[in-house]
């Protein structure tokens, strides 16, 4: 081994040495300021509780919101090529560079009362701000690019013929998206959803403006944070914190462990006879 | 490795200049409460013109949060908070000089200018649906609205709190932004210190609060113990109490500090 090839080993390792420590130290700082016992205690306390059920439901209405609305515009984006095609992929990714807080700001501006739409939904009796549902656009919004991002690249990587051979066997276009698409693109589909609700639960600039801060209503784990760093509660923030890094960790092996077992058991020979029986 | 070496002078150089120490005079990082935010930097504009060679930077917050930034030992040279309960815990810890009472604040209810849901009066607040936003009890601002309500179910009857808060759709981390959220009709009321309403202008309408449910709001300042600068830091507090400083804050909406 030359001379410089061994500093730049020893370099390696310190730079990944220093990454490795910059991320896991403030997690593990967490954990080691939080005695277990205590962590135990805030799971029991209403304002954590509250928090952690919040955040679950809104974090989950606003992923089926994003699957549902967000995969088949993926699979448009991914698989046609027309004219306008880059200039919208670019407008769902968007939110990716928009500081959150310009999220909240721009819901309320379209959203709010006074907003653009807020004159029609008032005609439907309908106020978003510090509901619920403001809880999850805010998420949504948020989130979208997270999984539109790799839906797209996973339906634009699938094998074009073998879609075409779909629809030449006879199968419908909703047929080929279900049944050959949709298998073909899971990976990415999964890895996608798992990132923009990771996202989604750690969302806190958007929500806290558009939505305000209502315990049992629209406080998220990380107003709860928040809140109780704002009081002083340095404990409990911590406390609360750690159950956010709990789920989303969580959340994360889950999906990891989802995303080997699909690929373990959809060799190639499989997904061309799940095609082939399509005429079946 | 010159690469190597050069880049990591440049990372050295990056450092020293983040941090706090100026070439020439002093800087003086004060952690003020957000119903400070439009006074204090007039105030500290006098004292630095008295004081050549003293820059100030603000760092506005919940009176909680910053004294909790204290207890962390974040870099700071003045505590102006607005409740006396966390003066008291930082001076008790002596992480904090044994602080002056610099001024007082009271509360006022303040609706948008449109008043889109035709609140007039207190009482209205517990009869009519409304949106109401008030402070978290994590700062003091809620714990005072909280306290008021307390002292108005003495003229309204016992329900009267507790309907108030059934009304409310979100509790605001400071009152700067329960008024962003009144004035801009999203909310229909808010609680907020006559200070803030003051600011607001005509984009709000104030409805005053009887005197006998009034919350005793005191602002603490003081030195912090570890400052490096604890002489120029005092000299700070001194100028708080002077005639100048008090006409402003007096301006400001501010009421003269409780008579000992």
């Amino acid at each position: 081994m030359r001379a410089s090839d061994r500093t730049a080993s020893v370099a390696t390792g310190i730079a990944a040495a220093v990454l490795f420590g910059f991320v896991l130290l403030p997690i593990l700082a967490i954990f080691l300021r939080v005695p277990p016992s205590t962590l135990v205690d805030q799971l029991h306390s209403r304002v954590a509780l509250d928090a952690l059920l919040v955040s679950l439901r809104s974090t989950l209405i606003a992923l089926v919101i994003i699957v549902v609305l967000g995969t088949p515009t993926a699979y448009l984006l991914g698989t046609r090529r027309f004219r306008g095609a880059g200039v919208l992929t670019t407008v769902l990714e968007l939110p990716l560079v928009l500081p959150p807080a310009v999220a909240g700001i721009g819901l309320f501006a379209a959203f709010g009362r006074f907003g653009l739409l807020g004159g029609v939904l008032r005609a439907f009796g309908v106020q978003i701000p510090f509901t619920e549902a403001a809880v999850v656009m805010a998420l949504a919004f948020v989130a979208l690019p997270f999984y539109s991002r790799q839906a797209v690249a996973a339906f634009a990587s699938m094998d074009h013929e073998l879609l075409a051979a779909s629809r030449t066997l006879g199968a419908g276009q909703a047929r080929t998206f279900f049944r050959v698409a949709l298998p073909l693109a899971r990976q990415g589909l999964y890895a996608g959803a798992a990132l923009a609700w990771a996202r989604a639960l750690g969302e806190f600039g958007a929500t806290i403006l558009f939505a305000g801060s209502l315990q049992g209503r629209t406080q998220t784990l990380p107003l709860a944070i928040y809140d109780q760093f704002l009081g002083g509660n340095i404990d409990r923030a911590l406390a609360v914190s750690a159950l956010l890094v709990v789920v989303s960790a969580g959340l994360l092996v889950g999906v990891r462990v989802l995303v080997r077992k699909g690929s373990g058991d959809w060799p190639s020979w499989h997904r061309s006879s799940r095609s082939s029986s399509l005429i079946g | 490795m010159r690469k190597a070496l050069s880049f990591s002078f440049f990372i050295v150089l990056l450092m020293a200049a983040c941090s706090e120490s100026s070439a020439s005079g002093t800087r003086l990082t004060v952690l003020a409460a957000s119903s400070l935010k439009n006074v204090l930097p007039e105030i500290g504009t006098l004292f630095t013109e008295e004081h050549a060679g003293v820059t100030l930077s603000f760092s506005f917050g919940g009176t909680g949060q910053l004294a909790a930034q204290i207890q962390q030992g974040a870099p700071a040279d003045v505590f102006a908070g607005a409740s006396t309960k966390y003066g008291d815990q930082l001076a008790s810890a002596g992480l904090i000089d044994p602080y002056e009472s610099f001024c007082t604040n009271r509360l006022v209810l303040v609706v948008p200018s449109s008043n889109p849901a035709g609140i007039t009066a207190l009482l209205d607040l517990s009869t009519k649906p409304a949106k109401v936003v008030v402070g978290s009890e994590s700062v003091p601002i809620g714990t005072y609205t909280r306290a008021v309500l307390e002292n108005l179910n003495g003229l309204f009857g016992p329900g009267y709190s507790e309907a108030v808060l059934g009304r409310v759709v979100s509790n605001e981390d400071s009152a700067t932004s329960i008024i962003t959220k009144v004035e801009s009709g999203e909310a229909d009321a808010g609680f907020v210190y006559v200070t803030d309403a003051l600011a607001a202008g005509p984009k709000v309408q104030s409805i005053p609060l009887p005197s006998e449910a009034q919350a005793v709001v005191i602002y603490p300042i003081a030195a912090v113990r570890a400052s490096k600068n604890a002489t120029k830091a005092r000299q700070l507090v001194e100028f708080v109490l002077t005639a100048p400083a008090q006409q402003l804050l007096e301006q400001a909406g501010f009421g003269p500090p409780p008579v000992p």
